[in-house]
């Protein structure tokens, strides 16, 4: 007599190593976030940034089954999204620190990073400007005839810009493989989701646009993974766009200058005990994925990884001043 | 099979008249038929044929998944077509005037532009966009602007004017040679205008201006349109005995400077013509570039700059005319700067 | 902030120094330059200075203490500020490696922020902390901040008070992790910023220097065409002779031409050559080329001759040596100028070299007599261009010339009047021959050009004397530099060469004239061929 599987979604779906893949990448965008910031305090990181700690189950779990063809676009808080796809940490710092070797050859910083090789379009600085270009990407593969999906990750904020109506709407339209995810930390900038959308969940603006919308809880690997999990099967067989709502919460303000005046601090500690992180080590180790002694190797591991990369990134050589007009135009 | 070509055909065995639209619906045939990534956007564009029937027919001959209309959504169209343009495809984005790409500007300047730059060269955006521009068939201010110099201003992309059916042909073959972002204004007077295209497949260089008439007397630069107008001119010019040379301008980013400063260094004396608003225009541009070139020493009289009123194209026939320069006032300049009045 | 002391290195090799007793007490009067403390070394014992006067606090080091170099050990509060009490710590050694104490630094909370003041501290010295406790305030142009505390401990060595203006990034109080014992305050050794980040060695952005005509004489305030001014300046105008006819009475270029053209009868300089006349030209000078291979020849014909004068010594040279030849004013096919000086002609031919030099950045450089001259003027002024300098038999070393020559080819109108003077340029009078004589007078037929090189003759060589040294130039002149020169030349005495300072190659030729390059084409073009490449040795 078979049991029914209770266990949670990852830990029936994914392999071990897999898993453990998952945890390691989290602390290490947990670990590079706090390494980004304590460079930016000490000075030695140009303009600001937007950190994501508190939203890796997010990043992660709905990164967990796209390959290097599979796209994604990110925003302004992308640092999670571009290691949950891949990214070296040391190429990331190296960006951040404006050297030559980062991604973008430290022209782009850190609301550019992007890897387009590895299917990662890249973080962008205008909030709704990943839509269009997601379904663009899946246009592409379409008409490419490739099985690719498109992961378009936006913010609350996002949802009230013209282009996210206008990008769900053509996707919808044209049948496009792309999964639209919500990160709904209820907050865009300063303004809560309250105060600024019309609509008590995202997820509900989906049945305007003729496409299924789920809310799940954003700190929950799981939940992520397995709404995403069908989003992207439905994009894959040709069925066209979803939209996954992420409930999280970023327990930094939005940059670097943000007093954190239009939240409590308790409202703040109170996510803080719901840490993702904390959550799914447990949840493995739990389900005999893990043992305490090789979770505390995995965080270190990630902890070395990200040391490694700000000594590589210190050591990096800086772009040339005389070439400041390079990359504006191709190169023949 | 491809041919550079920088002069205007003039060989008769090739002689052959299309219009202006038809040269560029012929393009885009000859594109897509060679490239299976070509593919059209726009609104209307496939049964209706487009706005100006520039594409017409060209969906039963590609399909709809080639040929396809979008929605009226001007900013995420731009957008799909750069994010296509990012992974593969290879658009030619069709705004149904050019006043609506405003509405897309955060697509084309923040990111189409700035793709490959901000990621250090890692990222193509082979986009082209075309517009038709410019006033003269009373759809009033906001179907009839030529805002073409906004783009100039944009490091990244390419911005281009033909003026000719045999230039809007090859213009268009070579801005889908190019990797890099090309906005194409096609003035909406020019797309009944006939005039001698080769066949087959070519590519008119970017970036090269052009002198349509050679002269001793005074260079007027003029793009578009205006460069039926300043050729006019120019014939009316000759009966008085003054010789202009007459430059077509071709591309407003990169402009050619050394064709114009060669014609400077010739005739000491330069006329812009252009139908963006006179006020921070291609002209200004022009302007301030011999200027500080080593041409300032052949100036033998001021630059003058003709462009558009500094008001929104009026509705009224007569106001709508006399807003813009034409063969009359183009004159009117040049014999003044040649009669040393200014 | 208070001044701190620390423990100095003060013999070459001094890593650490063992403190040996303590002069003073923790809240003394200090004054500047009393003594503090002894080290002791491994030499002899060392006095160790106050840096400032104040009060002393926050000792933290104590008699057999081995401390590293650079080491706060103490600070000294001046008058009014706040200070905090250190205990002494338990543990003497505070080794430069192990377990450091977590710093507390001050944040960068603002873009473009470099500087934060630090408003208050919510707790003091030797407090028991957790991770996220409130520690203390910024003030920055925008609200305040509350910066909290990184990790869980104690919090020691308290090192701004409220109302300090602190860099962003410099720690102002350190975090010990329980059990971790309280030591010295660390240095700062580990953490580098950004300022002490090595400079960025990529090259500064490309300069490119306009090369700007010299200025031959401000025409301040009056309306002229760009072209007028062009046109006036190389015609030797000022613009106040000039008329206007343009709008607001502009010049124009037609301007100058008629002007020009009106005052074409004037005959300047008072030796008349009957009724010669000639008008000033406009343009560039001519300048023609031989292409070849590798760095360009510039050649600068002498007084009278003209480009084509060259053409035995280009025959030696060899078909492959690239040649620019620039004809002076008033020769050959350039334009004829008025000068008023040996500096206008200078200013000329620097002006068709600049326009050499646009496309090609280096050249080699040969100049004949006056075109020697010339030369000399040029590579004085335009040193980075030039990779060699040749001079044959050049003019303006010294006074003496024999001018009677000179005038007489300038002057002579028929070939029997031109032959005997050309004589006088050879070393004997065989080597011209009538035939040659003929020749050359067909180049000199135009009066005009003739009319024109006799005024220049009156400006450049009055009453048969140099009128301008270059002497100074040649000693001045930076790159290689050879001279060479006839022995029997008798237009310009060789001993000129000698009369000058500056290090340069003379090369003396016997049995040759004043125009070597004529009379041994093949033992001049050897030398120059030798010079040019000795020239390029380790340069190319």
């Amino acid at each position: 007599m078979t049991q029914p599987d209770n266990r949670p979604f990852a830990i029936r779906t994914y392999a071990p190593n897999q898993l453990r893949e998952a945890l390691k990448r989290m602390y290490l965008i947990r670990r590079f976030e706090e390494g980004a910031e304590d460079s930016y305090m000490r000075g030695l990181i140009h303009g600001t940034m937007h950190l994501s700690i508190g939203q890796e189950a997010s990043a992660m779990a709905s990164c967990m089954e796209l390959t290097d063809d599979d796209k994604i676009t990110s925003t302004h808080r992308g640092h999670g999204h571009c290691i949950a796809k891949g990214a070296e940490v040391g190429r990331m710092f190296a960006e951040f620190f404006g050297k030559e070797t980062g991604y973008c050859h430290g022209r782009g910083g850190s609301m550019h990073i992007a890897d387009v090789k590895t299917g990662n379009l890249g973080a962008n600085g205008i909030v709704g400007g990943g839509l269009p270009i997601a379904v663009g990407a899946a246009l592409s593969a379409k008409r490419l005839g490739k099985s690719d999906v498109t992961i378009c990750f936006f913010g609350d904020g996002a949802n009230n810009e013209g282009a996210f109506h206008e990008a769900l709407n053509m996707a919808s339209v044209w049948k496009l493989p792309v999964v639209f995810i919500c990160e709904n930390n209820g907050y865009g900038m300063s303004t809560s989701i309250a105060r600024s959308t019309s609509v008590k969940h995202i997820a509900d603006r989906a049945v305007a646009y003729s496409m299924p919308g789920v809310t799940v809880d954003g700190n929950d690997f799981s939940a992520v993974a397995e709404a995403v999990h069908h989003a992207v099967a439905r994009a894959r067989a040709g069925e066209g766009p979803s939209l996954v709502e992420n409930l999280t919460y970023r327990w930094r303000g939005h940059s670097k200058s943000d007093r954190n005046r239009y939240r409590t601090k308790e409202e703040i500690e109170e996510w803080m005990t719901r840490d993702p992180i904390a959550r799914f080590r447990a949840e493995l180790i739990a389900h005999g994925v893990l043992d305490e002694a090789s979770a505390d190797a995995i965080e270190a591991a990630a902890i070395a990884d990200m040391e490694a990369g700000i000594e590589f990134a210190k050591a990096s050589p800086a772009p040339s001043i005389s070439d400041v007009t390079r990359y504006v135009y191709a190169e023949n | 099979m491809n041919a550079m070509t920088d002069k205007p055909s003039s060989q008769p065995q090739n002689l052959r008249t299309l219009s202006y639209s038809e040269a560029i619906r012929e393009a885009m045939a000859i594109a897509m038929e060679a490239d299976p990534t070509v593919i059209l956007m726009g609104e209307d564009i496939g049964v209706y044929g487009g706005a100006f029937q520039v594409t017409l027919d060209l969906v039963d001959r590609f399909g709809t998944d080639r040929v396809m209309d979008t929605p009226i959504s001007e900013l995420g169209g731009a957008g799909v077509a750069v994010g296509a343009a990012l992974t593969g495809l290879k658009p030619i984005f069709e705004f149904q005037f050019s006043d609506f790409a405003m509405l897309a500007m955060e697509q084309i300047v923040n990111q189409a532009a700035k793709l490959r730059y901000m990621l250090g060269g890692e990222a193509s955006v082979p986009v082209v966009f075309r517009l038709p521009a410019g006033s003269g068939t009373g759809a009033a201010a906001q179907h009839s602007q030529s805002i073409e110099a906004w783009f100039g201003h944009v490091p990244g992309l390419k911005v281009l004017q033909p003026a000719t059916p045999e230039d809007a042909k090859g213009m268009l073959l070579a801005a889908l040679a190019d990797p890099d972002p090309v906005m194409i204004f096609e003035h909406k007077l020019l797309y009944k205008m006939k005039g001698h295209v080769p066949e087959g497949s070519y590519l008119t260089p970017i970036g090269k201006a052009l002198v349509r008439r050679e002269g001793t007397d005074v260079t007027i630069v003029a793009g578009s349109i205006m460069l039926h107008r300043a050729l006019e001119a120019a014939e009316r010019l000759a009966k008085d005995g003054i010789n202009a040379e007459v430059i077509d301008l071709r591309c407003i980013r990169p402009i050619d400077h050394e064709t114009i400063l060669a014609s400077v260094r010739k005739t000491g004396k330069l006329m812009v013509v252009y139908e963006g608003v006179k006020a921070f225009g291609v002209g200004a541009e022009i302007s301030a570039m011999v200027a500080e070139s080593d041409a300032f020493d052949f100036l033998d009289a001021p630059i003058l700059r003709l462009g558009a009123a500094d008001a929104p194209v009026p509705y009224n026939p007569d106001l709508e005319r006399a807003s813009v320069p034409q063969v009359d006032t183009i004159e009117a300049a040049a014999r003044r700067l040649t009669r040393r009045e200014v | 902030m208070p001044v701190e002391v620390i423990l100095p290195k003060v013999d070459m090799d001094m890593t650490h120094g063992t403190l040996a007793v303590w002069h003073v007490a923790p809240g003394d009067e200090v004054a500047k330059g009393a003594a503090l403390f002894d080290i002791e070394t491994d030499k002899a014992a060392m006095e160790v200075e106050s840096p400032a006067s104040g009060r002393l606090h926050a000792v933290s080091a104590k008699p057999g203490d081995k401390i590293a170099v650079g080491t706060v050990v103490a600070l000294i509060y001046s008058e009014g500020e706040n200070t905090v009490e250190v205990p002494p710590p338990p543990v003497a050694v505070a080794p430069v490696s192990g377990p450091q104490p977590i710093e507390v630094i001050l944040p960068k909370v603002d873009m473009d922020m470099s500087h934060g003041t630090l408003a208050v501290w919510h707790v003091a010295e030797g407090d028991s902390v957790t991770k996220g406790t409130a520690l203390f305030d910024i003030e920055t142009d925008k609200a305040a901040m509350e910066v909290e505390a990184p990790a869980t401990g104690t919090l020691h060595h308290l090192m701004a008070a409220p109302g300090d203006k602190v860099p962003v990034g410099d720690v102002v109080a350190y975090i010990y992790p329980p059990g971790m014992a309280v030591g010295p305050r660390p240095s700062r050794a580990a953490t580098a910023t950004l300022a002490e980040q090595p400079p960025n060695p990529s090259a500064a952005a490309p300069i490119v220097a306009a090369k700007s005509l010299v200025n031959s004489g401000f025409d301040g305030n009056m309306r002229a065409t760009p072209a007028a001014r062009a046109a006036a300046r190389q015609a030797g105008l000022t613009l106040a002779e000039v008329k206007g006819s343009g709008p607001m009475g502009r010049i124009q270029r037609d301007d100058v031409t008629a002007h020009l053209e009106g005052h074409s009868g004037e005959i300047r300089g008072s030796t008349a050559v009957g009724p010669e006349i000639w008008s000033p030209q406009f343009g560039p000078l001519h300048v023609s080329h031989r292409k070849g291979a590798g760095i360009p020849l510039v050649l600068l014909h002498g007084f009278t001759a003209d480009s084509q004068s060259w053409a035995p010594l280009e025959k030696a040279l060899g078909p492959d040596q690239p040649l620019i030849r620039i004809d002076l004013p008033g020769h050959g096919r350039s334009p004829r100028r008025r000068l008023r000086s040996f500096a206008d002609l200078a200013r000329m031919m620097v002006e068709a070299f600049d326009e050499v030099t646009r496309t090609h950045d280096r050249v080699h450089l040969l100049g004949h007599s006056l075109g020697g001259a010339l030369a000399l003027a040029i590579a004085d002024i335009r040193a980075r261009n030039v990779a060699s300098l040749a001079l044959i038999a050049p003019a303006g070393l010294g006074p003496e010339i024999d001018g009677a020559s000179i005038l007489g080819i300038t002057r002579a109108s028929r070939a029997e009047s031109l032959a005997p003077w050309l004589r006088r340029l050879t070393a004997t009078p065989g080597g011209i021959s009538d035939d040659y004589a003929r020749a050359a007078m067909k180049q000199r037929n135009d009066p005009a050009l003739r009319a024109a090189q006799v005024d220049m003759a009156e400006v450049l060589f009055p009453d048969g004397v140099q009128a301008f040294d270059l002497r100074p130039a040649l000693a001045r002149v930076e790159c290689p530099t050879a001279l060479i020169w006839g022995r029997k030349d008798h237009i310009l005495p060789y001993r000129h060469s000698l009369a000058t300072d500056g290090d340069f190659a003379i090369h003396l030729l016997s049995d040759a004239g004043h125009v070597p390059q004529i009379e041994c084409p093949d033992r001049v073009a050897r030398i120059v061929e030798w010079h040019q490449s000795g020239a390029l040795v380790g340069k190319r």
